[in-house]
C-alpha cells in the first residue's frame, strides 16, 4: 500500500518514531528521576541523568510536611464518584441523541458544544455564590456535582458515537420481548458497549483528577483539598520545593497513566467516533 | 465532536476497513407521546446538571460584562453598556495578549499538526509493538495542563534546568539560556511544552482516519504509477479531509482556552510576554475586576464561535466526503 | 414488571439532581450543643507560619472552651481573591487576615466589621505601639488590629562582602551596585543581588525611587511629593531607576526577571546571591538554610539614597472580623487574643515581624543579631523615614500587576526608565483625579 519498503525509508521511519518516543517520554522520565534524587543533590552540578542512589526522601518529606495522603484520597473519591455519575447521566442523554430525531436536538447539541468554547473563569465568581447558597462550598460533594456538569457534554458526545456503532435492532428485539426502553438500554446495549463506556468513564475520571481552578475555588479547608490544588499550593507558598514537588507530580501522574495505558485505544475510538467518517 | 455529520457509523480501531459498515443501524424513528416522556426523562438529568452548574453561572457571569462590577468597590455596580469592552480595546496590554494568543495558537498548532501527521503516516503500517507504542505516546494526554507547565518549568529552569544542560553538552550554547526569564525565548518555551502535549492527539486522530481509507484507492493509485508524494496529496489527504478539518478546529478551541499550562509555567511573564487572553483573564479576575474579565470571556466565546462558523463554511468538511 | 425495577437508577440520578436544586439544609456553622465554630482565613500563608498559627489557636481553644476554630490556609497568591469571594458570599468566614492593601476595598464593600465598640476599654489597646494604635484606629474605625509590621532591610553575606574587599555592607544604593557587581561571578553560579523581577517587582522599584526623592516626599501619601505631583514625575526618579537597572544588568542573575518572593529568598538561602532586600519575616527562613551558616550572613539597614536618607514604607497586616459572621463576639475574642500578650509576642518573634507591642522594646530578642539593624533603623527616624504608601486603594492589585510588568519591561530592555516613569506618573495622576 505504501511504497516505503526501501531501506532508507524504513530507517527514517524507525528513527522518527524513536525520536518522537524520546521526546514524549523524556519530561516524564525527568520528573521521575528528580523525585528519586536526594533532596541535597537536586541542585547539584553537573546534573545527573539517573539517580546514583535511589532516595525516597522526597516522598517521605511530602507525606510528613503535608497531608498528601488526604489529598490523594480526596481526589480519588471526587473523581471516582463524579466520573461514574457523569457517565450514567451522559449515557442516557447520548442514547436519546443517537437514536432519535427531534426538533430541539440541534439546540441541545449546540449548547453542549458551546461549553467547550467558554473560558471557565467567566463563571467562577457566580458559581461560587450559587454554591454558597446551596451550602455546597468547601464540600467534596459539591465539587462532585460541578464536575459531573462539566464532564457531561464531551462524555455525551463520546458515548453517542459508541451508540451509533450498535445496531438499533438489538434493543428493538429486546423491547419486542417485553423489556422497557430503560431495561433494554441497560441489559442489552450497555453490555455490548462496555469498552466504550469504560473509556468514557476513564476519560471523565482523568479530567476530574486533573482539574485545578474549580477545585481551588470551591474548596477551602486543607482536609478537602484535591491533588492539583495541593500542587498549586506548593508553588505559590514560601519556596518552590522541587523535591517535594517532583514527588507529588509523580504520584499524581501515575494513576492516570496506568488507566490511560489500558484504555487509550477505546478513548481514541470514543474521540474519533463522531468525527472520523471517511 | 462531530459538529456536522451524525448519521454514519465509524470505522475505527486497529484495522483498515475497506468498506464502512452498512448504513445504520439505529435509524431515526418517529415516536409518540409516551416514548417522548421517557426520552425527556432520559435527557433531563444531563440538561439539569449542565443548565444549573454551567449555564446559570455563565449567564450570570456574562451580565457582569456590561456592568461596573469590581470586587474592590461594589458600592456602584450599575450598567455601563459596552464600557468594559471599550476599556479593553484601548488597553495596550490586552491587545498584547491578543497578539500573543495568535502566536500561541498558530505556533502550537502547526508543529502539532505536522509532527502528528507524520507520526500517523509512520504508524499506519503495522509493526510488532505498535499497540504498546501508541499507549506510550498517549501518556501526555493523561497529564494536566497545569502539571505540564510545572514539568517544563523545571526542565527550562535557567540555573538547574536539564534543557540548558543538554544544549551545553551538545555544544549548541555556551552559557545557560534564561528560557523563562527572557522575553525572546519564553513564548518559545511554553509553545514547546504545548506541542509536547498536543502532538499525540493529532497523531492518533489522524491515524484513526487513515485506517479507514479504503485500500483499493491506494492500489488504484499504485497502478496509475503515482509516486509517494502524489499519492499523499491526491489520495490520502483528500480522503481524510473531514478529520483533519475537525481536529484542527477542536484543537484551536482547546489551545485558545487552556491557560493552565501558561499559568503553571510562567504565570504570563516575563513582562506579560506569555500572557494569552485567557490567562490574562485569570489575572484580571484575581485583581477583582469581574466586569472586565467577563467582557474578555464574552469576546473569547464570540470570536471562537465566529471562527468555528467561518472555518466550517470554508472547509466544508461534509462535502469533502461525498 | 421489571419496568419498575429498572426505573431505580434513573430515579437515583434525578433524585441527586433535584437534591441539588432544593438543598437548603442548615448551615454548617451552628452546632446543636452550643459550641461556637469559627472559620478563620489567613492570607500571607507559609507553612511555618501556619504551624505557628495553629499552635496559638490551640492555646486560644484551651482557654475558651466552647469555641472551636478552623483555620483555612489558601495559597498566598490566591488567598485574597478567595477571601473576597468568601466575604462576598457572606458565609464561611468569621475571622480573617486583613492587609493594608485589602482593608480599603473590604470596608468599602461593608464586608468587614467595625470592632471599635468592642475594643473600647480593652487593655490591649494601651499595650500597642503608637504605630500599631494608629493602624487600629484608622479614621475612627477599627476594621483590623495589626499583628505586626513588615519593613525592608538588607540581608547580606558577610563572607562574600569581605572577600570582595569591603569592610562592611553597603550603606547607600550606589555602594550597593558597586559591591554587588564585584561579588557577581556567573561562572561560579554566584550573583550579587537577589533581584525581584517577578511578583512584587514594582514594590522594590518604588522603594528605591522613594529613597531618591525622600526630601520632597509626602510622608502620609508616599506616592506624592509635597508639591502634590507624583514621586514618579521627579527627575531623581529617573536616576533611581537607572541605577536599579545597573544593579540588574551588572549584578543579578538573568533569570531573576521572573523572581518573586520565593525565588529571591531561595537565591539567598541557596548561597547563590550576596544581597537580598526583604522583610524581617525572612530571618526565620534564612536561619533554616542548610547551605549558608549563621556566621556567614547578617542584616543591615536599608540602603539610603543620594541625600543619605531612606524611606521605610512600613506595610502592615492584621486580623479582622467578617460582617457576615454570626459569631462576632467569639470572633472579636480571638482577634484580641492574637494581638495581645504572649500570643502577639510569640507571633512577631517566630514569624520575625516588627512587633506591635511596646513591651518588645525591652525584649532582648529584638536587639540581637539580625534584629539589630531594625533597632538601628528605629533609633534614627530622621535617616530611615517611615512613610505611608497608598496601599489601600481600590486599584492596588491592578497597580501591583502593572508595575511588576513594567519593571520586567525595563530590565528586559523593552522600555526606558523615563517611559516607565511617565506611564506611572500618568496612571496615578489619573487615578487620583477620579478615573
Amino acid at each position: 500500500m505504501i511504497n516505503d519498503y526501501s531501506l532508507a525509508g524504513r530507517i527514517a521511519r524507525i528513527t522518527g518514531l524513536g525520536l518522537c518516543l524520546v521526546f514524549t517520554l523524556f519530561p516524564l522520565y525527568w520528573i521521575l528521576v528528580t523525585s528519586f534524587k536526594d533532596p541535597g543533590t537536586i541542585f547539584a552540578y553537573p546534573l545527573r541523568y539517573w539517580p546514583t542512589q535511589f532516595s525516597l526522601a522526597n516522598y517521605q518529606g511530602l507525606f510528613e510536611q503535608s497531608n498528601f495522603a488526604i489529598y490523594l484520597g480526596n481526589s480519588l473519591i471526587v473523581s471516582t464518584v463524579a466520573a461514574a455519575l457523569a457517565t450514567v447521566v451522559s449515557l442516557l442523554a447520548a442514547y436519546v441523541l443517537a437514536r432519535f430525531e427531534f426538533v430541539s436536538k440541534g439546540a441541545v447539541m449546540g449548547a453542549f458544544l458551546v461549553t467547550q468554547m467558554i473560558p471557565g473563569f467567566i463563571a467562577l465568581g457566580s458559581l461560587y455564590i450559587l454554591m454558597t447558597r446551596m451550602y455546597l462550598v468547601d464540600s467534596r460533594w459539591g465539587l462532585v456535582l460541578v464536575y459531573v456538569a462539566v464532564s457531561i457534554p464531551l462524555c455525551t458526545v463520546m458515548l453517542r458515537g459508541f451508540f451509533e456503532n450498535v445496531p438499533a435492532s438489538l434493543e428493538e428485539a429486546a423491547m419486542v420481548d417485553g423489556c422497557s426502553r430503560l431495561s433494554a438500554l441497560f441489559r442489552v446495549l450497555v453490555p455490548v458497549m462496555t469498552p466504550g463506556i469504560a473509556a468514557s468513564y476513564i476519560f471523565n475520571f482523568v479530567n476530574c483528577w486533573n482539574e485545578l481552578f474549580l477545585s481551588v475555588t470551591l474548596l477551602n479547608s486543607d482536609s478537602n483539598k484535591t491533588v492539583p490544588a495541593a500542587l498549586n499550593g506548593f508553588i505559590s507558598s514560601f519556596n518552590i520545593d522541587w523535591g517535594s514537588m517532583s514527588a507529588a507530580a509523580v504520584l499524581s501522574i501515575v494513576p492516570t497513566m496506568i488507566l490511560f495505558a489500558f484504555a487509550s485505544r477505546y478513548i481514541v475510538q470514543g474521540l474519533t467516533a463522531g468525527a472520523v467518517k471517511e | 465532536m462531530s459538529v456536522t455529520d451524525t448519521d454514519r457509523p465509524t470505522a475505527t480501531g486497529g484495522r483498515s476497513t475497506p468498506n464502512p459498515r452498512p448504513r445504520p443501524v439505529g435509524g431515526r424513528r418517529p415516536f409518540t407521546g409516551r416514548t417522548a416522556l421517557v426520552l425527556l426523562a432520559f435527557m433531563l438529568p444531563a440538561i439539569v446538571f449542565v443548565g444549573l452548574f454551567t449555564y446559570y453561572p455563565l449567564l450570570s457571569g456574562i451580565q457582569m460584562a456590561f456592568r461596573n462590577y469590581n470586587l474592590n468597590d461594589l458600592s456602584d455596580t450599575s450598567w455601563v453598556g459596552l464600557q468594559n469592552f471599550r476599556t479593553l480595546l484601548d488597553d495596550e496590554m490586552f491587545r498584547g495578549t491578543v497578539r500573543n494568543s495568535v502566536v500561541w495558537v498558530v505556533g502550537s498548532l502547526v508543529p502539532q499538526f505536522l509532527i502528528g501527521f507524520t507520526m500517523a503516516l509512520w504508524l499506519r503500517r503495522r509493526f510488532r509493538f505498535r499497540g504498546a507504542y501508541q499507549a506510550l505516546v498517549f501518556f501526555p494526554w493523561a497529564v494536566s495542563g497545569f502539571l505540564i507547565g510545572i514539568l517544563f518549568r523545571w526542565m527550562f529552569n535557567g540555573e538547574f534546568g536539564v534543557v540548558n544542560d543538554l544544549l551545553m553538552k551538545a555544544n549548541l550554547i555556551d552559557t545557560p539560556v534564561p528560557w523563562l526569564a527572557d522575553a525572546k525565548y519564553a513564548m518559545f518555551a511554553v509553545i514547546v511544552a504545548n506541542v509536547w502535549y498536543g502532538v499525540t492527539f493529532f497523531a492518533i486522530m489522524i491515524l484513526a482516519a487513515l485506517q479507514s481509507v479504503p485500500h483499493e484507492l491506494y492500489e488504484a493509485s499504485a497502478i496509475d504509477g503515482a509516486g509517494k508524494v502524489r499519492t499523499l496529496f491526491s489520495i490520502t489527504i483528500p480522503s481524510i479531509r473531514t478529520t483533519l478539518a475537525l481536529t484542527v478546529l477542536l484543537r484551536v478551541i482547546w489551545i485558545f482556552n487552556s491557560p493552565e499550562l501558561i499559568f503553571g509555567m510562567t504565570g504570563g511573564g516575563p513582562a506579560n510576554e506569555t500572557h494569552i487572553v485567557t490567562s490574562y483573564m485569570i489575572q484580571v479576575t484575581q485583581e477583582g475586576d469581574y466586569g472586565r474579565a467577563s467582557a474578555m470571556g464574552v469576546m473569547v466565546v464570540f470570536v471562537l464561535l465566529l471562527f468555528a462558523i467561518f472555518y466550517l463554511l470554508a472547509v466544508r468538511p461534509k462535502k469533502a466526503m461525498r | 414488571m421489571r419496568h419498575r425495577q429498572m426505573l431505580a437508577p434513573i430515579a437515583a440520578v434525578l433524585a441527586a439532581a433535584t437534591l441539588v436544586v432544593t438543598a437548603c439544609g442548615p448551615g454548617p456553622a451552628e452546632k446543636a450543643d452550643g459550641e461556637v465554630r469559627l472559620q478563620m482565613v489567613e492570607s500571607l500563608t507559609n507553612p511555618t507560619r501556619t504551624t505557628l498559627l495553629k499552635k496559638l489557636i490551640a492555646d486560644f481553644e484551651a482557654k475558651n472552651s466552647g469555641i472551636k476554630v478552623q483555620l483555612i490556609s489558601p495559597p498566598t497568591n490566591q488567598a485574597d481573591q478567595k477571601i473576597q469571594q468568601m466575604l462576598q458570599s457572606g458565609q464561611g468566614v468569621d475571622v480573617l487576615e486583613v492587609r493594608d492593601t485589602t482593608v480599603g476595598p473590604f470596608s468599602t464593600n461593608k464586608w468587614i466589621y467595625d470592632m471599635a465598640p468592642d475594643l473600647k476599654g480593652w487593655d490591649g489597646l494601651e499595650a500597642l505601639t503608637p504605630n500599631a494604635l494608629k493602624v487600629t484606629q484608622q479614621g475612627g474605625k477599627s476594621y483590623m488590629v495589626p499583628y505586626g509590621f513588615y519593613g525592608l532591610s538588607l540581608f547580606y553575606r558577610k563572607d562574600l562582602v569581605q572577600q570582595a574587599g569591603y569592610s562592611g555592607p553597603p550603606k547607600s544604593w550606589a555602594e550597593m551596585v558597586e559591591q554587588a557587581t564585584k561579588i557577581n561571578d556567573p561562572s561560579k553560579n554566584r550573583y550579587g543581588y537577589s533581584f525581584r523581577g517577578g511578583l512584587g517587582a514594582g514594590g522594590n522599584a518604588v522603594a528605591i525611587i522613594s529613597g531618591y526623592v525622600i526630601d520632597e516626599i509626602n510622608r502620609d501619601n508616599a506616592f506624592k511629593l509635597t508639591s502634590g505631583k507624583t514621586i514618579f514625575s521627579s527627575p531623581k526618579a529617573v536616576d533611581a531607576l537607572n541605577l536599579y537597572l545597573d544593579l540588574f544588568k551588572n549584578a543579578s542573575p538573568k533569570s531573576s526577571v521572573s523572581w518573586g518572593y520565593p525565588e529571591m529568598v531561595q537565591g539567598f538561602t541557596s548561597g547563590t546571591t550576596g544581597f537580598l532586600l526583604q522583610d524581617p519575616e525572612v530571618i526565620a527562613t534564612v536561619r533554616e538554610s542548610k547551605t549558608i551558616k549563621e556566621d556567614q550572613w547578617d542584616t543591615a539597614p536599608l540602603p539610603v539614597g543620594p541625600t543619605g536618607k531612606a524611606a521605610q514604607p512600613l506595610a502592615n497586616a492584621g486580623w479582622g472580623v467578617a460582617e457576615g459572621s454570626k459569631n462576632k463576639e467569639a470572633a472579636v475574642k480571638l482577634v484580641k487574643f492574637l494581638t495581645s500578650g504572649d500570643a502577639a509576642m510569640t507571633f512577631s518573634k517566630e514569624n520575625s515581624l516588627v512587633p506591635i507591642l511596646k513591651s518588645a522594646a525591652d525584649d532582648p530578642f529584638f536587639k540581637d543579631g539580625p534584629w539589630a539593624s531594625y533597632v538601628a533603623m528605629n533609633s534614627s527616624p530622621d535617616t530611615y523615614i517611615v512613610v505611608t504608601q497608598p496601599r489601600g486603594v481600590a486599584w492596588s492589585t491592578e497597580w501591583g500587576n502593572k508595575s511588576d510588568a513594567d519593571v520586567q519591561k525595563l530590565i528586559t530592555g523593552k522600555a526606558q526608565p523615563a517611559e516607565i516613569l511617565k506611564s506611572w506618573d500618568e496612571y496615578w495622576t489619573k487615578k487620583w483625579a477620579g478615573n
